[in-house]
């Protein structure tokens, strides 16, 4: 009896346990043989490791139809549906992970910093230790290859593009108004501060057809998904006070980010070039609230700030100086979710709202403009694989603008415009192999205040040549409603929108800590607004007959490696352009553009100082300018433009640290331009006063403490 | 009776070997680790937890055995699958359970070991997430000598940087070597690591 039991229950184990073998080879794409593959049958113990060959065999007590799982490290995992009783000797190919490290990315045109970009240019800390930016985003930007630094305005101009062609996104919702306001000729500041931002993109060309009416650039700011804790940042700064607190919860975070800036007690220090009867002060502040869903993020972000001044300025058409008194209210609102549902689809939804109000006195007569600006964005996108994504999605903007000018007579000009743009786009990222990828998109818009639409290319590749190098090509065509400076005037004249087409090829090496780019770009202009008088007026005629190109190489080389602490980078631009709009009688270089800028940023760490030292040099040659005195229009060019920076940060303890920075140590006496008199004097000459920094130098001291729970967070990355 | 018989002998021939399976497969993984083989060691984890869902210790395993060999690796395409497949693995115990102070030790060691591949990009990042983990796995389980020891050695690692004083920070490493002593692992194989490292690091402290 026990025996025959025995006997069967053996039995009964024999076929529940009786073995297969399962054999085979794991290939790459080229058939090379893969070494440590795992291979197994899911859900079995039942599996082995590839041999140096790239064989495996093993034996398996499963039955039928089972899953044989093929993974290793840099390929992709392959699920094969197999018949275990006849699976000997087979060849399994697992194709490249093409989202692994080294896999080809295109370049072309745009410069990332952040976690998500593979090959940071900037890296999070650069916006603030980059000596002579003083926390400004678009200063350090500025430091980068294709930016022409204008030292008077202080905004981004992009490869020969005038600054309005720059657009701003903030979690991918449109910034309507990104600068403060400024007097004449006075460097702007761009609104954000750094600290709530963690990944910046920002492209000089060639860019996705998510993004439109923009001409030149965009720049995309994204903020901080999760902060890393809670805590509270006290700045004490020679020109104001910041206070900043950051609360973190399980699943929902708030930060809010104020300062009060006023530079009257350093304009009493340090002696001004120029007259201020009331310093600029302002105050600010930011807020970011983010809600973490399972499969989402919910952000909502809001900024206002509210600054005034008042200055009295030399003007060669007057021998009294002119006094511009100004009061400049902004806010902003954004609001966005992102998140992924279904199998691989991702949404995001936004909706931003931007409301600027600008008011000037200018002697007795005032200038009052009030912008109302909106965006809706949806975008879908759907991954099918790693290899292929899709997505698509719609935009909405709607800007109402209204300007008044009242003289000190009585007179009143009322004028504005309405604009509501509509865009729709659709664009497919295909990775061919890890070699070759492709960016192909189209952007279909219409414009209610120009009743134009467009139809708009863009297309983009990279091919990576070596282990390290790479080469991207992209070209777009871009559409952009012209600047508000001529459309306020829309009344009396049928505008049209500007046209840029780009052709961009990037080179790019990088490898352990060193990158060099070099770009060489094409851009060609249309549809460009000219005018007949000699300044903007209610009385100017408009036309979109101007024209203009752009064609330069942009060198880019970041090293943090060769020597030990040191981390410094050099950027060099040529650009050759030549523009037919505004008032200009012929097709010139415009008066923003020097041919050759060249920027070296270092950075050195000294641990026995604790300190971490920088120096910045923006170099430039002359700019052009009109000299009405010469027959020959533009026919003047400035001296050459140099400014040597220095920082300087000590870290007194690890919340506790102390900042130095002064700009121009040299002090050269940088001119930017020359105004000149609109009437020629007795003499039959015409007058002209030159365009310089209101100070040779600015200095700045500022004290940052951090409090909170882990002793080794602080404020470098606000500097 | 027979057949009660033969039914009860399958049942235990059939648990018997599937217990034995998981016990043979985790020694024949640990013994694989052991002699540095640590592809082939994280492939047999793998296999292990793609047959026994039930337990949260072959995933761990596979996580714990890829962050480790990151460390000692150069090349950043290397590290970063590395650090992915360790990471894919923890996500998938983490869903299943939010109060095991393990499993965010090891979060804290995969941000740990993201910092020391690249410092300049990733250190303001990971930081203070690390923290963060260490911190909640030492409010789940206050007595977990990984969790004590972890949190103060990635403190004492950032000193030179930040300067902050190492001694309280020492006295930390301290109870945790006390910790380990009294430290009773659930099963034969969950993690008990980490006394050699805490010792070394108090050598640090004198």
């Amino acid at each position: 009896m026990k025996t025959i039991l025995f006997a069967f229950v053996s039995l009964f184990s024999f076929t529940l346990f009786s073995q297969t073998t399962i054999s085979g080879k794991i290939v790459n794409e080229k058939g090379v043989p893969i070494a440590g593959a795992n291979v197994y049958i899911e859900g079995s113990y039942d599996g082995t490791s590839t041999s140096e060959n790239g064989t495996f065999s093993f034996t398996t007590t499963t039955t039928g139809y089972q899953n044989l799982v093929a993974s290793s490290l840099i390929y992709e995992t392959s699920n094969t549906a197999i018949d275990v009783a006849h699976f000997q000797n087979k060849t399994i190919k697992l194709r490249d992970n093409v989202n692994a490290l080294d896999a080809v990315v295109i370049t072309a045109g745009s410069l990332d910093s952040g976690s998500k970009a593979r090959v940071s240019v900037l890296k999070p800390l650069d916006i603030v230790t980059t000596a002579g930016s003083a926390g400004n985003i678009v200063a350090a930007l500025q430091t980068l290859p294709g930016t022409q630094t204008v030292g008077e305005d202080g905004r981004l101009f992009v490869r020969g593009g005038e600054a309005n062609e720059t657009q701003t996104y903030v979690d991918g919702m449109r910034v309507p108004q990104p600068y403060g306001s400024s007097p004449n000729n006075l460097p702007t500041r761009s609104r954000f501060s750094p600290f709530l931002f963690s990944g910046i993109s920002f492209s000089t060309g060639g860019y996705s057809a998510e993004y439109g009416d923009a001409l030149s650039s965009v720049l995309l700011l994204n903020t901080i998904d999760e902060p890393d804790q809670s805590k509270t940042e006290i700045s004490l700064m020679t020109v104001g006070v910041g206070l900043g607190n950051t609360q973190k919860w399980n699943k929902s975070s708030f930060s809010i980010n104020s300062s009060y800036i006023n530079l009257s007690p350093y304009q009493a220090l340090v002696p001004q070039d120029i007259e201020w009867k009331s310093a600029p002060q302002s105050l600010s502040g930011e807020m970011v609230y983010r809600y973490n869903f399972e499969r989402g993020i919910f952000k909502m972000y809001a900024a206002f700030d509210a600054s005034q001044y008042v200055i009295k300025q030399e003007n060669i058409n007057s021998i009294d100086k002119i006094t511009v008194d100004s009061k400049n209210d902004n806010f902003y609102f954004n609001s966005s979710y992102s998140g992924f549902f279904g199998t691989n689809w991702n949404i995001t939804a936004g909706l931003s709202y931007g409301y600027n109000q600008v008011k000037t006195g200018i002697d007795l007569d005032h200038l009052g403009n009030a912008e109302n600006a909106a965006n809706m964005k949806l975008k879908l996108k759907k991954s099918f694989s790693n290899r292929f994504k899709l997505s698509f999605g719609a935009d909405y903007f709607i800007t109402k603008y209204d300007e008044t000018f009242t003289r000190n007579s009585g007179n009143k000009f009322d004028y504005g415009y309405d604009n509501t743009i509509g865009a729709l786009y659709t664009e497919a990222d295909i990775l061919f192999s890890k070699k070759l990828a492709a960016k192909v998109g189209i952007r279909a818009s219409t414009n209610s205040l120009t009743n134009d639409n467009f139809i708009s290319p863009r297309i983009s590749f990279a091919y990576k040549m070596a282990k390290f190098s790479q080469l991207s090509f992209a070209y777009g065509d871009f559409s952009q409603t012209p600047s508000v400076d001529y459309i306020k005037f829309s009344k009396n004249n049928q505008f049209e929108s500007e046209k840029a087409s780009h052709f961009i090829l990037n080179y790019q090496y990088s490898k352990e800590g060193r990158t060099l780019r070099a770009e060489a770009y094409y851009k060609d202009y249309s549809n460009l607004v000219r005018f007949d008088s000699p300044t903007i007026g209610y009385n100017s005629i408009f036309t979109n007959d101007g024209a203009g190109y752009a064609k330069g190489l942009d060198l880019f080389w970041r090293d943090g490696k060769t020597i030990k602490n040191l981390e410094y980078w050099v950027s060099y631009s040529y650009i050759d352009t030549e523009r037919l709009y505004k008032n200009y009688p012929t097709q010139v270089t415009p008066n923003f553009v020097p041919n050759n800028s060249l920027s070296i940023v270092t950075k050195y760490w000294i641990m026995d100082w604790k300190s971490q030292i920088g120096f910045t040099n923006s170099f430039s040659t002359g700019r052009p300018y009109n000299n009405p005195n010469e027959t020959q229009f533009m026919n003047g060019k400035t001296k050459s433009y140099n400014d040597l920076s220095f920082n300087w940060a000590y870290l007194l303890t690890t919340q506790k640290i102390l900042y130095f920075s002064v700009s121009n140590i040299l002090g050269a006496n940088n001119v930017y331009g020359y105004n000149y008199a609109i009437q020629p004097s007795a003499n039959g000459e015409y007058k002209r006063s030159a365009i310089k920094p209101a100070a040779d130098r600015f200095f700045f001291v500022g004290f940052f403490w951090t409090i909170s729970k882990n002793k080794n967070d602080n404020q470098l990355k606000n500097l | 009776m027979k057949k009660i018989i033969t039914t009860i002998a399958l049942l235990v021939a059939v648990i018997s070997s599937a217990q034995g399976q998981f016990e043979q497969g985790m020694g024949k993984a640990f013994q694989l680790w052991k002699e540095g083989k640590n592809t082939e060691a994280s492939a047999m984890f793998e296999r292990i937890a793609s047959a026994d869902k039930t337990s949260w210790l072959p995933n761990y395993y596979v996580a714990l055995v890829n962050t480790t060999s990151s460390f000692a690796i150069q090349d950043k395409t290397q590290v970063n699958a590395l650090l992915t497949k360790a990471q894919d693995a923890l996500d998938v115990e983490m869903i299943k359970d939010q109060d095991n102070a393990e499993l965010y030790v090891m979060q804290a060691m995969i941000y740990t070991a993201w910092i020391v591949m690249d410092p300049m990009t990733n250190g303001m990042k990971y930081s203070g997430k690390t923290m963060e983990m260490y911190a909640k796995a030492e409010a789940l389980a206050p007595e977990n000598p990984r969790a004590v020891f972890g949190k103060a050695d990635f403190q004492m690692q950032g000193a030179k940087w930040t300067g902050i004083d190492t001694k309280p920070l020492c006295k930390e490493v301290d109870k945790s070597i006390g910790l380990f002593a009294t430290f009773k692992p659930e099963t034969p194989f969950s993690p008990k690591w980490g006394l050699d490292r805490a010792q070394a690091a108090l050598k640090n402290c004198k």
